[in-house]
């Protein structure tokens, strides 16, 4: 009897706190449960952003104290800002083209790293055959392939395409094998014992399940894919010239302001590219941010 | 009608499992075997390593056997699995996470479609309402509690009508108060839908409340060692853990397990 009576009375509070998370989350909806709002709330509030926000107005000071001391050094910050007001139409135009190589170039090594992962992931016997000459390639120093393919290319976007690419494909392929792989066991045997196909699998499990790692992938690829750029453009300037160009141009004649300037850009298009992937991936991963899926 | 054909069940005969290299193999299944009638609960109870979950995974289809044979409804486990006839429930709900609950019981009919044609296919919605998850259907996996989490992964398992139901301790996540809620779920359940299922557990209280018959491993290799009858009157409600028929049961289990890993019988 009285094993009975704990029962009913744990089935009640069970009960309870069904309801009340069911309560909680449909009255706010899935995007905004309490718990978000909470977050949001916190990143509004002061403590979170006013650290990073200090860090950077000393760094600024610093930097300005040092250049005003080393005018032959680094540049004033009111220096590169004239710069990039009064040649705004220059900056955007190399801009562009930097920006161009880094689109092209990224969303081509991304798409190929990812279907050579799928492959691989599907056909063993592919990663077995690949995987060495890939890595070959890879060890290869970007720096030292840039020039030779200058050579192959001429002076036009194509080696910049490619050695952005280049830098771009390995993390992702790497990152997105790894996500191919790494499904749950217990539902990979769910869907065996159902006779799934492995296109079934791929579909349903794999392709989903892979995100978190094609994300952190991203996430390493993407910065790479600036570098890429640049590099390329350090080494074949061109007429089309790019951001990377404008750095060595403008070092080599010791123009302090138009180097750091476009540096500058550089770094803005970085922290561009991250922030818009931060966005993507709040959109396609909310799932997988609590103990679930992936890291 | 199921229970007239002969073949009907799963029928577990001589089988053998070893794992390991060539030479250095250590035996996990010593010619078990086990018949479970269609429309019969059984379940696997016995010490950690004794195979119990290999059994599982042999009759689900999941590892091959050195020897013997397990036929399901006459037809090898491969037939079966082609023909969508074992429904799985693993240790771990095991669900998609970006799918919403209904769309995770959905699962099973839209893979292997095939093996859709003749059968009695259930209204997920519907299955999910029966088991007290009608409020959930839209919501996603991770914000449900473990034993609605598993709720839903059985419901998953019955969603496609399979004739034999193999459960891998199920509820071995749940704490003590939520099992029993489980526990009595699934057999109100079952009770409407008898499957031939296979249940692997670790709690004798359990195995009493819900099975026909259990069926006590030992281990070093993974044997049968007893199948005890369980003639408890069905349905059953939380009552029977009151009853002596339940204590006496009990105290035949734990014994049996008891000699089973070696220890002195109290
Ligand atoms: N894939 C495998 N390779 C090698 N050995 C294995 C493999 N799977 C299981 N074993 C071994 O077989 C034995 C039985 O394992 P099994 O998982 O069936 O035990 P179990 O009875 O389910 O145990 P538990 O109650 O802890 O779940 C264990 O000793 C285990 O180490
Ligand atoms: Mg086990």
């Amino acid at each position: 009897m009285r094993k009975s009576q704990k029962t009913n009375l744990d089935r009640s509070t069970s009960d309870t706190s069904a309801l009340a998370v069911q309560n909680a989350s449909s009255a706010t909806g899935r995007r905004f449960s309490p718990l978000a709002t909470a977050k949001l709330k916190q990143n509004l509030s002061w403590s979170t952003w006013a650290p990073a926000v200090i860090t950077f107005v000393i760094a600024a000071a610093l930097w300005q104290v040092t250049a005003i001391a080393n005018p032959y050094v680094i540049p004033t910050i009111d220096q590169v800002w004239l710069s990039l007001i009064n040649d705004a139409d220059t900056y955007w135009k190399n801009m562009l083209v930097t920006g161009l190589e880094v689109l092209v170039g990224a969303s081509s090594g991304i798409i190929a790293g990812f279907i050579l992962a799928i492959i691989m992931a599907e056909f063993q016997i592919m990663e077995r055959a690949i995987m060495p000459l890939v890595v070959v390639v890879m060890v290869t120093p970007i720096v030292a392939i840039a020039p030779a393919l200058v050579v192959a290319f001429g002076f036009g976007m194509t080696p910049k395409f490619i050695v952005t690419a280049l830098v771009v494909f390995f993390p992702m392929l790497v990152n997105s094998l790894a996500g191919l792989r790494d499904v749950d066991d217990r539902t990979l045997d769910v869907m065996k014992t159902l006779h799934a196909s492995r296109w079934e699998i791929f579909r349903d499990l794999r392709f989903t399940g892979s995100m978190p790692y094609v994300f952190a992938g991203l996430r390493i690829a993407l910065p790479l894919a600036i570098v890429g750029a640049a590099v390329a453009e350090f080494v074949a300037a061109g007429q089309q010239a790019g951001l990377g160009s404008l750095v060595t141009i403008a070092a080599a004649q010791a123009n302090l302001p138009v180097t750091w300037a476009s540096i500058a850009l550089l770094c803005l298009m970085g922290v561009i590219l991250i922030s818009m992937l931060a966005l993507v991936r709040k959109r396609v991963l909310w799932w997988s941010d609590g103990a679930a899926v992936g890291r | 009608m199921d229970t007239a054909q002969p073949h009907a069940g799963v029928h577990i005969e001589n089988v053998s499992k070893s794992f390991g290299p060539d030479g250095a193999r250590t035996l996990v299944l010593n010619h078990v075997s086990l018949s479970i009638k269609m429309g019969e609960f059984v379940s696997v109870i016995g010490p950690s390593g004794c195979g119990k979950s290999t059994l599982l995974k042999a009759v689900a289809g999941l590892l091959p056997v050195d020897s013997g044979t397990v036929m399901v409804d006459g037809m090898t486990v491969a037939a079966a699995t082609k023909n969508k006839m074992i429904g799985l429930v693993p240790q771990s709900p095991a669900l998609l996470p970006w799918r919403t609950v209904l769309d995770n019981v959905r699962l099973p009919m839209t893979v292997n479609p095939k093996a859709n044609a003749n059968r009695n296919l259930r209204d997920p919605q519907e299955i999910l309402e029966s088991f007290g998850l009608g409020a959930a259907l839209d919501k996603y996996p991770g914000q449900l509690s473990g034993g609605m989490q598993q709720r839903v992964a059985i419901a998953r398992a019955f969603v496609f009508d399979p004739s034999v139901l193999l459960m891998d301790e199920p509820f071995s996540a749940l704490d003590e108060m939520n099992r029993d809620q489980q526990r009595l779920g699934l057999l109100d359940f079952w009770q409407s839908n008898r499957k031939a299922v296979m249940f692997v557990t670790h709690s004798v209280p359990e195995a009493i409340m819900l099975s026909d018959r259990i069926v006590v491993m030992g281990a070093h290799p993974g044997h049968i060692a007893e199948i005890i009858d369980v003639p408890l009157p069905r349905p059953r409600t939380i009552d029977v853990y009151a009853t002596d028929e339940f204590r006496d049961l009990e105290g035949h289990v734990r014994s049996t397990l008891r000699e089973v890993m070696g220890q002195k019988s109290a």
